[in-house]
């Protein structure tokens, strides 16, 4: 067992799993940047995630939410190959083709709290990282909570 | 650098799919009404059970004794559950297809709901609902089935959303949050539409949430009652729990199987869920009201008018969530039958609560006994921390969820049966929102066990014949006037049984093993039975030993040739 640091971009980096190719064959699922949407005065939200080339992963790959509602979702490919995007949406999966160099938009309602997954549905580049996650904050309404007093969480 | 190539905006996935998009307005006529004569249009299946009292019985008789030899599949729809959002180890498909005048609609896991023509599988129109992937699911990604009426489709979703769809686009009518997902709650039942209302419950027992049973405005959405589970101090029946006690707060007692109903009674007979935590009976002293009972609850007001608790202070998971099938006996009493996960079958006054008959349904009973007269006594229970204790029926219980069956012209019920015991060790464990909260470690039993079905007269307890399996009994039943049972297996096969004697008239192998109920229908005088496919849910509770069996998500439509 190695010493492990509390740097954990550090430590991926070191293990090789942090890109294509090096001890993974793909992106380890789950890592990549954090990022956090921006809310509109109206409440709704919007962000941008992007394919960087030869990383086979979104960034961010985790996206937050602080609510669940409308969110405006900016898709870059900027890979040299061509990938897509299946989003979770209520209602329907919503599916967005992108070629190499390409650029799209996708309105996405989701419900909170709780972790979306997404991904890019062609080959297996779900496997070999593009899969990014949406993650909503925040309480379920008040009307839907129970009536007891409240309880200790983890 | 060049302008980006512009991709557009994302589309909806069915846009490039063969997806009608529109189904014919079949269900804006379906009410109340109509649905307390379900009885009377038996090539429709109207609701959850078929008819009210949950009898899943059909008066159907193309397929019969004499043809069903002949039944083949008509047509087969392949639900797709694939992908991290079907969480691919855990998904089941479970439902009761509805039908209206040709138009079927059925739910899936992960939020999907399809309208298909019945008469030939094509998809009319689809709906998924988003929820989120880390919504607490004890036991799986699962959905019993919607229910159809009012115009509108009704979904209760994994995240505990009431969705009412447009039932000719399947779009989004309202979309009611009704549970608390952070504290542990979720959904999984098919809604019962009762007069203007839409009647729901909520799942989490395994996480020690406060159960509850709930009534909303079927047009607009909003609620109407809410009927808790478990009493708050103060409240009847909180004697039953410890003073002063933070128990009831995470007490259980959930409502995740759908109410049968009594028109003329104005009430609903909910199961309901374990107590939480489902083993550590320690830590809640008293009988625990209301789980593991029958409560009877007025439908204008949503309050309990009477209970019976099939298992006080239950320390081996022994939820009563399954159906209560109505019937009468021969000089008119108005009756309730309840066969229990703890492997005794009860007979109640259904006007007023009180035991009629109890008799065990199952082989091995090791947890206790109940006497004729409903005295209960625990022998055999997870007591000392760290002691391993196995008892019979495993905490999946003698019958599952999945239902029986009742056959008027038999007068015979037909009980999916399943022989599986379980080790329980006491492990105590503090309470924390959102975690499971079992108080043990368990595992069930990968051997030595067995299903039948069984045929029995709720009048005397006698049983009939059995018809014995290898493995237990994991579906729903469905009894026809053809004089026929149907029961899938865990192994896919899909079979008919004589009512009458119990002998196996036909079979059929759908792939993959069955979890789910299922529904009888006809168009143009051709009858036809849709059975869902697809094994898994829970499967280490129920049948562990096949745990590594196919998966599937198939629904099989059968019908015999046509001429």
């Amino acid at each position: 067992m190695t010493t492990i640091s509390n740097d954990r971009s550090a430590e991926l980096a070191a293990a090789g799993l942090d890109g294509q190719n090096k001890l993974t064959l793909g992106r380890l699922l789950g890592t990549g940047t954090i990022g956090h949407a921006e809310e509109l005065p109206d409440g709704t939200m919007r962000a941008t995630v992007r394919i960087p080339e030869d990383e086979m992963c979104w960034e961010p790959g985790i996206l937050i939410l602080p609510h669940g509602g409308t969110l405006e979702l900016t898709l870059i490919n900027d890979d040299k190959n061509t990938h897509c995007s299946v989003l979770p949406n209520i209602g329907d999966n919503l599916v967005i083709w992108m070629v190499n160099h390409s650029k799209g938009t996708a309105t996405l309602n989701l419900q909170g709290p709780g972790i979306y997954w997404y991904g890019s549905a062609t080959g297996n580049d779900e496997g070999r990282g593009l899969t990014g996650a949406i993650v909503i904050g925040g309480e379920v309404p008040p009307e839907a909570k129970l009536d007891r007093p409240a309880q200790p969480r983890p | 650098m060049t302008e980006y190539v512009d991709a557009g905006q994302a589309i909806p996935l069915s846009q490039l799919s063969a997806v009608k998009g529109s189904a014919p307005a079949v269900a804006e006529n379906v009410d109340y009404e109509r649905i307390l004569e379900s009885r009377s249009e038996p090539h429709n299946w109207l609701t959850y059970y078929g008819t009210y009292d949950a009898q899943r019985y059909s008066t159907l008789d193309q397929i019969n004794k004499d043809t069903v030899k002949r039944l083949a599949p008509a047509w087969v729809f392949q639900a797709a559950m694939v992908g991290m959002h079907s969480g691919a180890s855990t998904f089941s498909f479970e439902a009761s297809p509805i039908v209206v005048d040709g138009v079927m609609y059925v739910s899936g896991p992960d939020g999907k709901v399809w309208a298909l023509d019945a008469k030939t599988g094509e998809e009319l129109w689809r709906y998924k609902h988003a929820s989120p992937y880390d919504v607490s699911l004890c036991c799986g990604n699962v959905n019993r089935g919607v229910a159809v009426g009012h115009g509108k489709v009704y979904l209760y979703t994994l995240n505990a959303h009431l969705v009412a769809l447009d039932a000719t686009n399947g779009q989004v009518v309202f979309d009611s949050v009704n549970g608390d997902v952070r504290a542990g709650e979720s959904g999984s039942v098919a809604p019962l539409i009762v007069k203007d209302m839409v009647i729901v419950g909520s799942a989490g027992g395994e996480f020690g949430v406060r159960g509850h049973l709930d009534a909303f405005d079927a047009h607009t959405g909003e609620r109407r009652w809410r009927c808790y589970t478990v009493p708050k101090p103060g409240e009847p029946g909180s004697e039953t729990w410890a003073d002063n006690g933070e128990a009831w707060q995470r007490g259980g007692a959930n409502c995740w199987v759908t109410p049968s109903y009594d028109p003329e009674l104005e009430l609903l007979f909910q199961g309901t869920g374990n107590p939480a935590p489902d083993f550590d009976g320690d830590v809640r002293p008293g009988d625990n009201l209301y789980t593991d009972s029958t409560i009877a609850v007025d439908v204008n007001t949503g309050e309990i008018r009477w209970h019976y608790q099939f298992t006080p202070h239950d320390l081996w998971d022994y939820d009563s969530t399954m159906e209560n099938v109505l019937f009468d006996a021969p000089d008119g009493r108005k009756l309730l039958a309840h066969a229990d996960k703890n492997g005794y079958f009860f007979v109640l006054d259904r006007t007023n609560g009180e035991l009629v008959r109890v008799f065990p349904f199952v082989d091995r009973i090791t947890w206790g006994e109940i006497t004729p007269d409903g005295k209960v006594t625990p022998k055999v229970y997870p007591d000392k921390e760290g002691e391993p204790v196995h008892f019979w029926p495993g905490p999946a219980g003698g019958k599952e969820w999945t239902h029986m069956s009742y056959n008027p012209q038999t007068g015979l019920m037909y009980v999916p049966v399943q022989e599986v015991g379980a080790t329980a060790t006491r492990r105590r464990r503090e309470f924390k929102e959102s975690m499971p909260y079992w108080g043990a470690a368990v595992a069930v039993d990968l051997e030595d066990f067995y299903g039948y079905v069984a045929a029995i007269d709720p009048l005397t307890g006698e049983e009939k014949w059995r018809w014995r399996n290898e493995y237990p009994m994991c579906a729903s039943t469905l009894t026809t006037a053809g004089g026929l049972v149907f029961q899938g297996t865990p192994t896919g096969e899909f079979v008919a049984l004589d009512a009458e004697t119990g002998e196996k008239l036909w079979s059929f192998q759908c792939g993959s093993g069955h979890h789910s109920s299922p529904t009888p229908y006809s168009i143009d005088g051709r009858q036809y039975i849709a059975v869902p496919t697809g094994w898994g849910g829970w499967i280490e509770g129920f049948l562990p030993g096949l745990l590594g069996n196919n998966k599937g998500d198939a629904l099989f439509v059968f019908a015999l040739p046509e001429a």
